[in-house]
């Protein structure tokens, strides 16, 4: 079930009503056939993946803790919850891949290797799997109890608004709450309606209204001049932002209606001064998940600079092929790599200030290039992502011009305005402190726009297909 | 309580006037972007049309050798000269497109008569799963008659059947599969996949007895496209059976226009069998429509194998003299059951 469809609008009043209306011992039983549902909406067959996942995952956290005096035995249990976890995100997600990459290898090398994998990849893999496997590290570090109760565990991976793409949460946070008895508060639903709204308005008005432009670009780069090529460029790094942003705000709204408090995902990246913070601003819970789970046990930053520079390079690289099994992923995780670490050094010899000029341009520095890697990101492959580029500096005076609707001006520049307002804070936080008049105003501008200015072209999620 | 009744009072005076204001300002360009196709509806009453043809691509399709290369609509149009006759003519329209289409006519109109393309194919599982649906069922969704700012919530939240290829494929295959084709007599395949199976098996043999695989190809295009039976639970019916309401209330006289099909080309490749289930479904049809009052114009072995333009696919596409035929057909009906 996508949230942007009718069905997740009759689903999810019912879903909120249901569970007020359960006695909190039952109340994991309605919300996790809720999730169940959820997920199934898509292929149902699937949830079979999840569901050896969820055994296995579990299993192994209660094996971890039972034999927490025994540390081979213990270690034992983890790796091969790890490897079991690991293997699955191996054959859905990058069996084809490489195997592709084997195919042409061989080829090249003038051997008649035909063999290809054609999987469908399960809607939102990638971040199950990496919650299930954040709960067995937690387990295994010993900061997480291993949970008992089979329904709260399952829930724990499946809880529907942060199913498909996130945040991906740890069991301290959201297996917490889920033991937690949540009582009605119009707070809440206040707060959580208002997230969605707002959520509806970035991906369906701004996020997908640009998503028709980017693609005309993407589809055909040489028919146009490089000012639509670089107008198309900006698009997507709005586009990506306000489908993902959009996506984790329905989510963050969802998850409050019953309320509970999942992560933000998301703190004005655009508005960072440098790629480091970039990162500490965009996709937080895949961000503070390589940084806990890899960077750190790597030896982060308390090493020697080639060290931290290579501690860095993975992290990246790995952040990159998470994204996709395609080596423009790759390059783009490389990229970002390779820049963190270029300012590290350059930030050295820095002076440090705080005038607003400077910052301001840090700001338009970051975003360019961020705007730059982000076509390794949407390129379809590597002929695509040359075609755009060169597109991009050689065709000045030639080509067409991309015909933009005035109106998307306007949302673009709501969006904008959005982020410059929402600095450090939330969008339900923000509207708290205003008057009522004001209020209401504002939903009623986001909900007439998002009825009769949203694309009706159909853009599935970005971020489903991780 | 007194709050909520406020509130709640709020929440329906600011969606009236964004409804108003969507209504006034912005309906009308939505309706001509996203479901132009309602403006063909328009033209009927702006034209002052008396008779109305409804067609899919069988209407406007002609061969480059033809002489005469008019519409069947335009054909109908020149042998009934004391009518103003005009068409709302859309490529893969089935019933419940035309539905919509006629809905969507303004009340100040002079229709008297509405013939409507009535496609036997349209009944089978590979025309109700079509790909082309999800485009088709995008264009309906404005022009089903909700509120305006409704209807654009309905378009924005994709109230409509969002399916790939692939997907329409899997649907349409899985009805195939399933569904259990009966006879009066003795037949080796319970479903039109088995019989299918059976075909792409022996394959169709040429003169020198080697296997033919264009021939068994579309072989295979023949029993997919007409092995199965149309029941009253079928979609396609249901539309039909929702024009026949909708033209009682309107006072509007119906011609339902039964299609010719390739029987011949069905009988040499697949065998009586199949002509068997499409005089059956034709028979069906005729009944149903007929005891609702509709005229029924049976077209269904009116044009020869000749006359049919694609030879490797089974369509409703014919040359001068198969458009000749319908349309006379189509004259006779009208004259005949509705002026007389």
């Amino acid at each position: 079930m996508v949230f942007n469809s009718i069905p997740y609008l009759v689903f999810l009043p019912l879903m909120v009503l249901v569970f007020y209306l359960t006695p909190h011992r039952f109340r994991w039983i309605p919300l996790l056939a809720g999730s169940c549902l959820f997920y199934m909406w898509f292929v149902p067959k699937y949830i079979l993946i999840l569901l050896i996942t969820i055994i296995i995952d579990y299993s192994a956290g209660i094996l971890m803790e039972r034999y927490s005096d025994q540390p081979k035995r213990k270690k034992a249990f983890f790796v091969t919850s790890i490897t079991s976890t690991l293997l699955v995100l191996f054959i859905f997600k990058y069996l084809g891949f490489i195997n592709d990459n084997v195919v042409w290898l061989c080829q090249s090398l003038g051997l008649d290797v035909r063999t290809s994998v054609k999987i469908i990849l399960p809607i939102g893999l990638s971040f199950h799997t990496f919650q299930s496997m954040s709960y067995v590290i937690e387990v295994y570090r010993g900061n997480q109890r291993a949970e008992r109760h089979f329904g709260y565990y399952a829930l724990y991976v499946m809880f529907f608004p942060q199913l498909v793409t996130g945040p991906i949460e740890r069991p301290g946070n959201l297996l917490r709450q889920l033991h937690e008895e949540k009582q009605f508060s119009a707070d809440h639903l206040t707060r959580g309606l208002r997230l969605i709204l707002f959520g509806f308005f970035i991906k369906m008005v701004v996020a997908d209204n640009l998503g028709v432009y980017v693609d005309q670009v993407y589809a055909d780069p040489q028919a146009y001049n490089s000012w639509s090529v670089w107008l198309a460029m900006v698009f997507y790094s709005f586009q990506i932002y306000g489908d993902f942003f959009g996506y984790s705000t329905i989510a963050l709204g969802s998850a409050l209606l019953m309320g509970f408090s999942i992560s933000d995902n998301f703190r004005t990246p655009y508005l960072s001064k440098n790629i480091a913070e970039f990162w500490h601003r965009w996709h937080i819970s895949l961000s503070t998940w390589f940084r806990d789970y890899v960077y750190i046990p790597m030896g982060g930053s308390r090493v020697k600079f080639g060290r931290w520079a290579w501690n860095i390079l993975v992290v990246f690289v790995l952040s990159g092929i998470w994204h996709g099994a395609n080596w423009t992923f790759l390059l783009w995780g490389l990229a970002h790599g390779v820049l963190h670490i270029i300012e590290k050094v350059l930030r050295r010899n820095e002076r440090p200030t705080t005038h607003w000029l400077v910052e301001g341009l840090r700001t338009v520095k970051t975003f360019l290039l961020v705007t730059l890697f982000w076509v390794f990101f949407r390129a379809t492959d590597f002929g695509n992502m040359k075609d755009v580029f060169q597109a991009a500096v050689s065709q000045f005076g030639e080509g067409k011009s991309l015909e933009v609707d005035p109106k998307l001006w306007g949302f673009l520049g709501l969006f904008v305005l959005s982020d410059l307002l929402l600095y450090n804070k939330r969008f339900d936080s923000w509207c708290q402190g205003k008057p009522a008049i004001v209020r209401w105003g504002i939903y009623v501008v986001l909900v007439f726009c998002t009825i009769a200015f949203s694309c009706v072209e159909n853009f599935p999620f970005i971020y489903f297909q991780f | 309580m007194k709050r909520g009744i406020i509130i709640l009072l709020g929440i329906t005076v600011a969606l009236s006037g964004m409804n108003w204001v969507y209504a006034k300002w912005f309906y009308h360009k939505d309706l001509m972007t996203h479901s132009d196709m309602v403006s063909m509806s328009w033209k009927v009453a702006e034209d002052s049309l008396q008779l109305v043809y409804l067609g899919e691509s069988s209407n406007k399709t002609y061969a480059y050798w033809d002489q005469d290369q008019r519409k069947i609509s335009e054909m109908v149009a020149d042998g009934l000269p004391g009518l103003r006759c005009g068409d709302i003519t859309k490529e893969a329209s089935h019933a419940e497109i035309y539905y919509y289409l006629l809905k969507n006519i303004p009340e100040d109109n002079c229709v008297e008569t509405v013939v409507v393309t009535m496609n036997l194919r349209s009944f089978g599982p590979y025309w109700i799963y079509s790909s082309l649906e999800t485009a088709l069922q995008k264009q309906l969704v404005l022009m089903k008659g909700y509120p305006p700012l409704m209807g654009r919530a309905l378009l924005a939240f994709k109230d409509y059947p969002i399916h790939t290829t692939n997907e329409w494929n899997q649907l349409a295959d899985k009805e195939f599969k399933h569904a259990k084709l009966e006879f009066p007599y003795p037949f080796p395949f319970e479903t039109a996949q088995a019989w299918n199976y059976d075909f792409a098996v022996k394959g169709v043999k040429d003169a020198e007895g080697n296997r033919d695989q264009a021939m068994t190809e579309l072989t295979s295009h023949f029993v997919k496209n007409y092995a199965f039976q149309i029941h009253d639970d079928n979609p396609r019916v249901k539309d039909f059976d929702r024009i026949v309401k909708l033209c009682e209330k309107r006072g509007w006289k119906l011609v339902f226009n039964l299609m010719a099909e390739n029987v011949d080309k069905a009988e040499t490749l697949v065998g009586p069998d199949l002509v068997f289930l499409m005089r059956e479904n034709a028979k069906y049809l005729e009944a149903r429509y007929g005891a609702k009052g509709v005229v029924v114009v049976n077209n269904l072995e009116r044009v020869r194998d000749e006359h049919f333009l694609d030879k490797g696919w089974p369509t409703e596409h014919y040359d001068e003299i198969g458009r000749k035929i319908i349309a006379n057909q189509v004259i006779d009906g009208v004259s005949k059951k509705i002026l007389y």
